[in-house]
């Protein structure tokens, strides 16, 4: 009798068990149909997926063989999300790619696209120009540009001409920039620049002061005199010059406050940031124009870009590049500034009028600020370990930038913490 | 049972009995009701093998291996747990961190939960209106919480400005090392409504005569409480007790949506608890095996402290049944 309950209890349990399994096996295999249909990852809000689907909207008209599935992600669970997929053997045909590209290239989850690029015959140098190879690991190309523009200087045309000063332009030192921030500060109410406590921002200081975060054997070089005093110059204008607002000040305008909205109130006159700025500023009431970044002793300033690339567990590579082809071929890289979405990476689209001179942008907007800084973009590292990287400093970084401190006592911390990371 | 003994042959070794020779009869009810049994459990125990037990099975093996999640796991051993235990100092901050926020906030959510429960029990006017403020931030969705508490605590927030009025100088809350995780504990206490509605129906279980026979003998409303109310709830706040001790050690979403600059654990990982940490570790730094280490690392130390709280349960905790 005993004997009994036992085996229905186990035939029971082995029965769930299976049931479950298959219930399992059926979630995993839901939509990697086999309709052909390539399915690609992005990240971003609407107006990032409205382009994307226009985009793919002239691919189909133009390559009936070939259909695409749109996912957009939100752009904080990207990563999770698309790790996931992959991890489940469920990974997408194309993928948005960016600073953290490596960390899939290094663990071959990508696939190699050199063969691909010399079989279509297309010429990474010409079409996207010194940001060609970006995304390349080890020699081996994984991602084509797809979108890329430098972080430029918004600033607030109205305080500037109020402060009686010229508007900044790419032959502003950094001494010029302060003193600038310095008139067009009232203490407690306005300020001069919204900040630059991001890497895209203090790290475009350590290299116009010939610093490097990472040096080119592939150390960390974190603190070096110049990425010190890069550091030290960003944190001393909000704690010592007081012309940039402090964090308790941003919390004080409200919840998720910071530069970019900052500057569209209005509050601060300068602001470094990425093209994406411009949707918002476009609606806003302030009188605003955009400049190339200021200079150190050399130029250089970061860029923000994505790319696409093409998965390990895709089906038809073949075709998957064949897409990414003709997504940032000139027709199809057209729309993403028609619709101000983003700087498309694609040389002959930057330099068109289409760009230089879009419907959607003020009067005397100059456009060409992007073209003129895409000179002297420095090159980040996109090392595998990024997300780390990017831990290490937000972690030893915060009380730094909300109190203020010394930037070689902290860049020491980082370095040594780096040097354990990056093998 | 007995017809199967009788079935059996006189001679047969006793200790095969019931070996399944034989398939012993059930009657056609017992099937049936066995057959539903199977069937109605069934929704759960898939969920449970499919979804817990068998992620819980590979998290034991993933955390003997390193494994970034697309190249296959290289075992390791037990080099994830003498990691997080010997080497990595933001282990033992978080683990620091989580125990702060989970001695603190658990003992003070009961306390306020107690007390808010027990004014509620008193016949005022308005009561009904009352116990449905203290329940509703409950209700309302954590992101939607923290987005008012970022407002409520800035710098010069309204409750600065409150301590302002009684003379203290409030601190910069959330960008402070030292005052985001009381920051924590103050959005943990604001949601106490929960183990208020749940104390409040154990009070009102509590029999009139009760109360009537303390007052004959005399027994101030203080007395009252300590002596007939508190006794009478303990197992509702022992209830509480544990749950609490679960979901302190595992907070999480507060810290995401708190974060300073999206810095989440900052700044300078004072507000990093173990389960943010184990997050980062897997889905932003591709570290599944350390992950899964200190998820089993968690997993023993709140299963320490519950087994210490059923412990010492008996020496605290009534029940009436039980009564001796």
């Amino acid at each position: 009798m005993m004997h009994k309950v036992q085996w229905r209890r186990g035939a029971g349990l082995a029965a769930t068990a299976l049931l479950g399994a298959a219930a399992l096996a059926a979630c995993g295999g839901g939509d990697s149909g086999d309709d052909g249909a390539l399915k690609m990852v992005v990240w971003g809000g609407d107006l990032d997926k409205e382009t994307y689907q226009a985009r793919i909207d002239l691919l189909e008209a133009e390559n009936p063989d070939i259909t695409i599935d749109l996912q957009l992600i939100p752009s904080d669970q990207y990563e999770q999300k698309v790790q996931t997929m992959i991890a489940g053997g469920d990974g997408p045909d194309i993928m948005q790619v960016a600073e953290n590209v490596n960390s899939y290239s290094s663990k071959s989850q990508l696939v190699p696209l050199d063969e691909y690029i010399e079989s279509s015959g297309l010429d990474m140098e010409q079409r996207f120009g010194p940001v060609g190879d970006l995304y390349t690991y080890e020699d081996q190309t994984y991602a084509i540009p797809d979108r890329s523009g430098a972080m430029i200087v918004y600033y607030n045309k109205d305080l500037f001409d109020a402060a009686g000063l010229e508007y900044p332009t790419a032959e502003w030192t950094q001494e010029d920039a302060q003193a600038a921030m310095e008139q067009l500060t009232i203490p407690g109410e306005q300020w001069g620049y919204g900040g630059a406590g991001w890497w895209a921002q203090w790290w475009s200081f350590a290299y116009q002061n010939g610093g490097q975060i990472i040096d080119d054997s592939g150390r960390p070089a974190v603190n070096s005199p110049e990425v010190v005093a890069a550091l030290q110059w960003a944190n001393d204008l909000t704690h010592v010059h007081h012309v940039v607002p402090t964090a308790a000040e941003y919390a004080d305008m409200g919840p998720d406050m910071g530069g970019d909205p900052a500057f569209a109130a209005g509050t601060v006159a300068m602001n470094t940031t990425g093209f994406w700025a411009i949707g918002g500023l476009i609606e806003s009431d302030i009188n605003w124009g955009i400049a190339p970044m200021w200079s150190g002793e050399q130029q250089a300033v970061s860029a923000f870009g994505s790319g696409l690339a093409v998965t390990r567990d895709s089906e038809n590579p073949e075709q998957a590049f064949e897409a990414i082809d003709f997504l940032t071929d000139v027709e199809a890289q057209t729309v993403i500034i028609d619709k101000a979405q983003d700087v498309p990476a694609n040389l002959e689209v930057q330099q068109s009028d289409a760009f230089l001179n879009p419907e959607w942008a003020p009067e005397g907007l100059d456009m060409g600020a992007f073209g003129e800084s895409s000179e002297f973009i420095f090159r980040a590292p996109f090392i595998p370990e990024w997300n780390e990287m990017m831990a290490t400093f937000d972690d030893n970084l915060g009380t730094f930038w909300n109190e203020g401190g010394d930037a070689k006592t902290e860049l020491d911390k980082i370095q040594a913490q780096l040097e354990s990371i990056i093998e | 049972m007995s017809n199967v003994v009788v079935d059996e042959a006189p001679g047969a070794a006793r200790e095969t009995r019931g070996a399944g020779r034989r398939r012993p009869k059930m009657s056609g009810r017992r099937k049936k009701e066995a057959l539903y049994f199977w069937l109605f459990i069934s929704p759960w125990l898939i969920g449970f093998v499919g979804f817990l037990l068998g992620p819980m099975i590979a998290s034991v093996y993933i955390s003997l291996t390193e494994w970034d999640s697309f190249t296959p796991p290289e075992w390791v051993g037990l080099e994830n747990y003498s990691r997080a235990l010997t080497e990595d100092p933001i282990f033992w901050k978080a683990l620091g961190n989580t125990f702060y926020f989970a001695a603190i906030s658990v003992p003070l959510g009961l306390v306020v939960g107690v007390w808010l429960a027990n004014l509620l029990n008193k016949r005022v006017r308005g009561r009904k209106l009352f116990r449905t403020f203290i329940y509703l931030p409950t209700l309302v969705p954590l992101v939607a919480t923290a987005m008012v508490f970022k407002m409520v605590l800035a710098p010069s927030g309204p409750f600065n400005d409150l301590l302002g009025w009684f003379g203290i100088d409030g601190p910069q809350w959330l960008l402070s090392a030292t005052w985001i995780k009381p920051a924590l504990i103050i959005l943990s206490v604001w949601g106490a409504g929960g183990a208020t509605v749940l104390l409040l129906s154990a009070m009102n279980g509590i029999p009139r005569e009760l109360y009537e026979a303390a007052e004959i003998d005399g027994a101030s409303p203080w007395r009252q409480f300590w002596s007939v109310t508190f006794p009478q709830i303990t197992p509702v706040i022992f209830f509480n007790l544990i749950m609490g001790l679960i979901g302190a050690f595992q907070i999480f979403s507060q810290v995401y949506i708190l974060a300073p600059n999206n810095n989440v654990g900052g700044p300078d990982n004072a507000s990093q608890m173990m389960v943010t940490l184990l997050f980062q570790e897997a889905f932003s730094f591709y570290h599944f095996g350390y992950a899964s280490a200190i998820a089993w690392l968690l997993f023993i130390v709140i299963l320490l402290f519950t087994v210490i709280a059923f412990r010492t349960a008996r020496k605290w905790v009534f029940y009436e049944t039980e009564v001796r």
